[in-house]
């Protein structure tokens, strides 16, 4: 993998990077990147988790000083401070939840009488035009909170827009979206920069996003130099075959299991979500033992709150939770994971480590109330270290010892210790959540081969995902969320991942 | 090993020992220019005091460390420290007892109404979201008045008094240190003793029990206690109303022992002077121990209650002594505030 394969670099306007490298904590994150966008044209920057993305889109909006290398704008070099006037960068997490959509696109020039007081009709008229043009302009009273994450993202574009940059700088808009949900943003990103005959730098993990229309693409790895790519004719697998370097991330699962008794009856699932959140509309399903069931929907479609259901973060409306026979839809996620539930959440989910914890006790977490790990009150030590050491090497854990704190491990390590730590103790069911996302391909695949291993073993495995394909890997069964509802679609050769996008926006109704 | 509650490395430990430098240093230098080197002003401040002090700064130090290992920056440590020594001067104030029971009535009243003020300080942010910083400063302003209008003459000699013959010369093993007849060493070794029990024994509960692996969890990522089912919050009441209680127990404390002339000398609300012993300490229970007693030999040595009593220099130790909270502060909570910036999406990073 690597190497540097254009150097074309900014020409009458645009932007251009040209042989930067950019350090993080003392590594070199980044070496030698070269990569020019035209007026209207969308760069992508593709990598995984950690390799440097964000820290790239900083230096180039002048955030951040790169260790050596060049950022050009409108064909001449520009200095830092010249670029945090120039151009705009959207991050991945909007700092202001607090204000209404309205407030949100005058943010940054507020249309001002006498100077001191806000002009709010005008200010009104203007921000419906920017929303306008994100097919957004009936929601300008509405929480931003309250928004769907693509019209947040929408809204920060609309907003960015306003400041006049030289160019959109875009950190992972794309990553809490589902598939439907990402096409329509990205056809908007495309018809804005082209109005505005600017370029877009957007960096995603999604090899997805660089089609139909993006123009170019530069690869981040993590130990090996970058490299841009143009997308003239590229197919989306010739990328991810270049991405990847052949890894053979398609491979399907050993084979249909055969279901044994039900753990899991979800029936008349009611939830009224948060926000502009597509509720819950009553959704029945059961998981049986040595079995895969994979549920696929967007976050805002109703995803996340079953999710929260499961886990016991919410209490259902209406419906009821059955597990081994057992009402659990008011059960605090203790009784669930003492049932023998147990859950993996995304490797970025913060509720399920403590990155100050070592590893031995990241592997203890939950646990501590029944033995072999405590006794009395007290915790063995003795135990807890020998289960530690079990896990480091049934699970091929390298670099890893029992006192290394976990934030010391790459995101790859850390979700592996989760994996082991749930399937270690053969639970009944296991709720896991995009438990690849963000992740190197080989750990993505190690993670799913574990889980499908455990299930093998006579585990049920409930697989909830946002992303089509890792659910036709995984499933034996295969439900779309879709407008809060499920559609049940067959695992055959023959279904694809467009219709199942095609179910997800609705579109196959 | 004490669990350490920040992710302080070499360079804080540099910088917290720099501060200490200074302010031994700076004090010295600013004593030697102004008064003349009589080598007899080095014995009047060595008394027992310095361990009495020491001890006294411990238990402050404590209460603001057994919170923060739940999560809580316990900025009540100041009304709860008034509290404790409001109540104190009202069961002398009633003079029912004879003076060793009020002494003994004291400080277990001190405890335990700062522990409620603790848990009170708890409750507020739990319940009506009142942030226990401003909940705590509202506390400490509070309770200044009423521990103005309470206030008593301290016992002299201690109530606590209790007659050491072995004790009324200078020690053997310290004879430069003078120090006074035993009833002040006594007790000051007695109480030092306590504060090193209560501060080895949180430190073996943090390490070793289950509550408190959940208390370290609690405080280290409150959204994955709570996940595996943690009462996050009954903890941070729990760890609030133990160190309330550290806090009162020494504010009691100032009634009924003379050390606290040399505690006056402390250049900002004595309460808050847990802080600086933790932060001094790097968050931990060890570095509190040692922080406490290098603190407690400072405001023994000589000039230090001349340099303090100047409104200037006073400042600047101040100062000094709180500016490890700009280094050690924002490593304590590496996941502070992001658990509630996050709405929507509160299962994922920020």
């Amino acid at each position: 993998m690597g190497g540097k394969e254009a150097t074309v670099v900014g020409r009458d306007s645009g932007i251009a990077v040209r042989d930067l490298s950019v350090a993080s904590d003392g590594r070199w994150a980044i070496r030698g990147l070269t990569f020019a966008a035209r007026a209207g044209s969308l760069q992508l920057i593709l990598g995984e988790r950690d390799t440097g993305k964000t820290a790239l889109l900083e230096t180039i909006a002048g955030l951040r000083a790169p260790s050596k290398g060049a950022v050009l704008v409108g064909g001449e070099e520009a200095p830092p401070a010249a670029r945090r006037r120039a151009l705009a960068l959207i991050p991945r997490e909007a700092p202001i939840r607090q204000l209404r959509v309205l407030e949100r696109l005058l943010l940054h020039d507020t249309p001002r009488a006498a100077k001191v007081g806000i002009q709010w009709k005008q200010g009104r008229e203007e921000a419906r035009a920017l929303a306008a043009r994100v097919g957004l302009d009936a929601l300008l009273d509405v929480p931003y909170e309250a928004l769907r994450p693509v019209e947040r993202k929408l809204i920060e574009v609309a907003a960015a827009v306003r400041q006049r940059p030289a160019a959109l700088l875009l950190d992972e808009p794309t990553a809490d979206l589902g598939p439907h949900e990402a096409r329509h943003f990205l056809a908007i990103l495309h018809r804005i920069l082209g109005e505005e005959k600017i370029p877009g730098v957007l960096a995603t993990t999604w090899p997805r996003d660089a089609f139909p229309e993006g123009s170019s693409v530069s690869i981040l790895w993590r130990n090996a130099d970058p490299a841009t790519l143009s997308l003239d004719g590229m197919t989306e697998s010739a990328l991810v075959e270049r991405w990847t370097g052949g890894l053979d991330i398609r491979r399907a699962p050993s084979g249909p299991h055969a279901p044994g008794d039900v753990l899991l009856r979800v029936e008349g699932l009611i939830l009224h979500g948060r926000g502009r959140e597509t509720s819950l509309a009553g959704v029945d399903f059961d998981a049986a033992a040595g079995e895969v069931l994979a549920i696929v929907g967007a976050p805002a479609d109703g995803l996340d709150l079953l999710h929260d259901a499961l886990l016991g973060n919410r209490r259902p409306d209406q419906g009821s939770i059955h597990f081994l026979g057992k009402e659990i839809a008011k059960a605090p996620r203790r009784v669930r994971v003492e049932s023998g539930m147990t859950f993996v959440n995304p490797p970025i989910a913060r509720d399920q480590s403590v990155d100050e914890f070592t590893v031995e006790e990241n592997l203890i977490l939950g646990q501590t109330h029944v033995p072999p790990f405590a006794r009395k009150g007290f915790l063995r030590p003795e135990s807890v270290r020998g289960n530690c050491l079990r896990a480091l090497e049934d699970f091929e854990i390298v670099g890893a010892t029992p006192k290394t704190r976990l934030r010391d491990l790459s995101l790859g390590q850390r979700q592996r210790l989760i994996v082991a730590r749930e399937v270690i103790h053969n639970p009944r069911l296991l709720v896991v959540r995009s438990p690849g996302q963000g992740l190197s391909l080989d750990a993505q695949e190690y993670v799913r081969r574990t889980l499908i291993l455990q299930c093998e073993r006579g585990s049920g495995l409930l697989w909830l995902t946002d992303e089509p394909e890792e659910a036709m890997r995984v499933a034996d069964r295969l439900a779309v969320l879709t407008l809060g509802k499920f559609v049940w679609l067959p695992v055959t050769e023959t279904l694809t991942r467009e219709a199942i996008i095609a179910e997800m926006s609705g579109a196959a109704a | 090993m004490i669990p350490g509650r920040c992710r302080a490395g070499k360079r804080e430990i540099l910088a917290n020992a720099l501060v200490l430098l200074a302010l031994i240093g700076g004090t010295h230098a600013l004593g030697v220019g102004v008064l003349d080197l009589n080598p007899s002003r080095w014995t009047a401040p060595w008394t027992g005091d310095v361990v009495l002090v020491g001890a006294g700064l411990l238990f402050l130090g404590v209460a603001f460390l057994m919170p923060l290992h739940g999560g809580m920056i316990n900025l009540g440590i100041h009304a709860e420290f008034l509290a404790g020594y409001s109540v104190g001067a009202i069961i002398v104030r009633g003079g029912v007892f004879g003076p060793g029971l009020q002494a003994g009535l004291g400080l277990v009243a001190g405890a335990a109404v700062g522990a409620l003020v603790g848990f009170g300080i708890a409750a507020l942010r739990q319940k009506f979201a009142v942030h226990e910083i401003l909940s705590g400063l509202l506390g400490a302003a509070l309770f200044v008045p009423l521990a103005r209008a309470l206030s008593v003459d301290r016992m002299a000699p201690p109530a606590l008094a209790i007659d050491f013959p072995a004790l009324t010369q200078p020690l053997k093993w310290a004879p430069g240190l003078s120090l006074a007849p035993g009833v002040v060493l006594a007790w000051g070794i007695l109480l030092l003793a306590l504060s090193m029990v209560v501060a080895v024994l949180f430190a073996h509960f943090l390490r070793a029990t289950v509550s408190g692996f959940e208390v370290r969890a609690s405080g280290a990522n409150p959204l994955a206690a709570a996940a595996i089912g943690t009462d996050v919050e009954g903890i941070q009441r729990s760890m609030m109303a133990l160190g309330g209680a550290c806090a009162g127990v020494t504010g009691a404390l100032q009634l009924w022992t003379s050390p606290a002339v040399a505690l006056e000398r402390w250049p900002f609300p004595l309460g808050f002077a847990g802080i600086a012993v933790a932060l001094l300490g790097l968050g931990s229970l060890r570095g509190a121990a040692i922080a406490a007693f290098v603190l407690a030999a400072w405001l023994n040595t000589p000039y230090v209650a001349h340099v303090l009593g100047q409104p200037g220099y006073g400042a600047g130790a101040a100062a000094l002594l709180l500016l490890p909270a700009l280094w050690i502060l924002p490593r304590t909570f590496p996941d502070f505030g992001a658990p509630r910036a996050v709405w929507r999406t509160r299962h994922r990073e920020g």
